[in-house]
């Protein structure tokens, strides 16, 4: 058998694409450190000269209620994804595996809901929240986000490579349809529920248009409309702006760094991108 | 296994359920933009208006850049906060919304008003702005370039400041002799120090083509043709304070609102005299922000007591006085600290701006969308493809045309 040979420029190539996309993220972080004199240099300096926690400590006292910020944040995230992934894959493994009138139609309307840039709706989708009570809560943030049609294609398609003997053979089996999902979809998909989890929660984490129409009050601010606050008509606090915006990359690293495996394998599975 | 996930479940689900509550609801928000620390005195006006009336205000900020976009979805979403901080380009946008404040506060008192269609005011005017010029003085001094201080009888004029500040080419550790910031306010208050305003009364025809608004135009447009300031600003839209701040650019066209910013600059600077036009006119643009009320929050009654209360000398200086910032109350005397004399300066140029300029510049802001239309204007003179003299012939037609 030959082996395949990886050609001689794909290490140079991916190490390239490494550094392009890396590098303004390490920037924006370092100069998180950076005192505010050396932020305004002409030639910029990539590594901070001297190391500086003043601009975290300005950002912390610049957000009025900066504890509750962050945790707003978190629970969004978590609650979401958390709703996320049960309703996706649920709804993915009816589209996929079941057949009942309608169900083409259905999959259209979702995949067009796809096609609305969301500065469109914002009024209607305004009007909704507030119908329903929603407007200034968390919950506004927390569960209409929760379906997206994104996710649900995905799971569908993801789940159709699933063969349908595995799924007939546990009915003959006798197993009930509470008992197939969990037992044979859940599991078979994890691939494609880490990638969901995974987007979803970076998702929310940096959502910024979705909690600008959803909330008002500032002690139910998330991160990114706190970040937003350092932008005047005027002036912008780069020094805050930039600390704020290295806090709240920690997450998602870590996020990254425990579900590296599953989110590589998902992403190569399903197709899915950032 | 499955009791601690149950278990987790609830607790969780319990934790959200709390979080997602409400405590200490507020009677109304009022809805803010910051350029500064002025949004962390007005919390403390609020709870202070709190401790004295027993009401709870609660002050919400929303970035600039999407700032106009939030109060219009709230609007028409039937959630209009009760008050909120205008700009007079805000005001004009939402003229139809806001409430009359006649009878709220003393007109007489304040200057920079902008009014409705009514001819009533539709915002407390708060703080004034006005246009000024910053100078590095580090660079120059270094670089010989002579200028005037406040106070001095011989005001330079374009012509002598451009002379003056060429010496800046050639000087070391200069990245480029100035920046003007982001773009027509400062491009108008050009146009009066020749001389001329804009309307003629009763505001149809315009003056904008005349040779004194071609000058005006010129003297930009050639600044940015020959690389006096920077395209950078026009490109970036932003960039002029954080290019100053380098402290390697010799001036800045900008306004009041940037003196606190630059407190901690490590070079030293000072705001001198703006040029004026061969015959001597000085002229600052005004501006500024106001508290308005918004119509259909359901507290407009509340909103309007507030803005009474904020009319009150008192609190009114101590809001202009704590941030600081110019106040709009005529009168007022502010401490502005460290800043005295960069205030003062801003101050002399208000004095010495003829007043007929003042209010041929509030009939222009009541023009829709008139921001947009002199900023598309002054980039064209950035860009360097059409004539000075074009390029006011098509501002004048979209003004008039926006008019009629």
């Amino acid at each position: 058998m030959r082996r395949h040979r990886t050609p001689w420029f794909t290490y140079p190539l991916a190490v390239f694409f490494a550094a392009f996309f890396l590098i303004p993220v390490i920037y924006a972080v370092m100069s998180a450190f950076k005192p505010v004199a050396e932020l305004r240099l002409i030639v910029p300096t990539f590594f901070p000269r001297s190391l500086t926690l003043d601009n975290f400590r300005s950002a912390w006292n610049a957000v009025p209620h900066f504890p509750t910020v962050l945790f707003n944040t978190f629970l969004v995230a978590v609650s979401s994804t958390a709703l996320a992934v049960t309703i996706n894959t649920m709804s993915g493994y009816a589209l996929a595996k079941f057949r009942f009138k309608g169900d083409t139609l259905i999959l259209m309307i979702i995949l067009a809901t796809i096609m609305l840039p969301l500065e469109v709706i914002m009024v209607p989708i305004f009007r909704v929240l507030r119908f329903f009570g929603m407007y200034n809560s968390l919950w506004a943030l927390i569960i209409p986000p929760a379906a997206t049609p994104a996710g649900i294609f995905l799971m569908r398609q993801f789940l159709l490579t699933i063969p349908n003997d595995l799924i007939e053979s546990a009915r003959i089996d006798g197993a009930s349809e509470w008992k197939i999902f969990y037992k044979i979809i859940v599991p078979n998909a994890k691939p494609a529920i880490a990638t969901i989890a995974i987007f979803s929660f970076m998702w929310r984490w940096n959502d910024y248009i979705w909690p600008l129409i959803a909330i008002s009050s500032p002690r139910k601010y998330t991160l990114q409309l706190a970040i937003a606050t350092f932008q005047g008509q005027y002036q912008t606090d780069w020094s805050s702006l930039l600390a704020t915006s290295a806090i709240s990359m920690i997450p998602m690293l870590i996020i990254f760094l425990i579900f590296q495996r599953q989110f590589v394998q998902g992403t190569v599975e399903t197709g899915m991108k950032g | 296994m499955k009791k601690f996930l149950v278990l987790s479940l609830t607790l969780f689900t319990a934790f959200v359920v709390a979080a997602c509550g409400t405590s200490d609801r507020p009677d109304f928000q009022m809805m803010w933009f910051s350029d500064g620390t002025e949004g962390q005195v007005m919390r403390e006006l609020l709870e202070r208006y709190r401790d004295e009336t027993g009401v709870y205000i609660e002050l919400f900020e929303i970035g600039w850049d999407v700032y106009e976009t939030r109060l219009g979805t709230m609007i028409d979403g039937g959630e209009a906060p009760a008050l909120v901080r205008t700009t007079e380009g805000v005001m004009n946008n939402f003229k139809d919304l806001l409430i009359e404040l006649d009878d709220v506060f003393d007109t007489t008192a304040y200057t920079n008003i902008f009014y409705s269609a009514n001819n009533l005011p539709l915002g407390l005017p708060m703080d004034v702005t006005a246009n000024g010029l910053f100078v590095n003085t580090d660079i120059l001094d270094r670089c010989g370039v002579e200028y005037p201080v406040r106070g001095d009888e011989d005001i330079w004029t374009w012509d002598e400041f451009t002379t003056e500040m060429d010496k800046l080419r050639d000087c070391d550790d200069v990245s480029v002799p100035g920046v003007f910031d982001f773009q027509g306010h400062r491009f108008m208050a050009m146009i009066y120090q020749q001389g001329v305003k804009i309307w003629n009364e009763p505001f149809t025809d315009s003056n904008l083509t005349s040779p004194e608004a071609v000058q005006a135009l010129t003297i930009l447009h050639d600044f940015y043709q020959n690389g006096m300031i920077s395209k950078e600003v026009f490109v970036s839209g932003g960039a002029a304070a954080e290019m100053f701040q380098t402290g390697t650019v010799g001036f800045h066209m900008s306004g009041n609102w940037r003196v606190s910013g630059y407190g901690d600059n490590d070079f030293e600077w000072a705001v001198i005299p703006m040029p004026t036009g061969p015959e001597g006119h000085r002229a600052t643009l005004l501006g500024g922000k106001a508290m308005s009320a918004v119509q259909g929050s359901g507290n407009e009654q509340a909103a309007k007591d507030f803005i009474a209360w904020l009319a009150e000398p008192a609190n009114h200086d101590e809001f202009n006085n704590f941030v600081p910032f110019l106040s709009a109350r005529i009168g007022a005397e502010i401490d502005f600290g460290e800043f005295q004399e960069a205030y003062s300066m801003f101050q002399d140029e208000i004095n010495a701006t003829d007043p007929a300029f003042v209010s041929d510049w509030l009939t222009q802001t009541q023009i829709p969308g008139m921001y947009p239309m002199i900023n598309l204007m002054t980039d064209r003179a950035a860009e360097g493809v059409m004539t000075p003299l074009e390029i006011l012939e098509a501002l004048e037609a979209s003004l008039i045309a926006a008019m009629e």
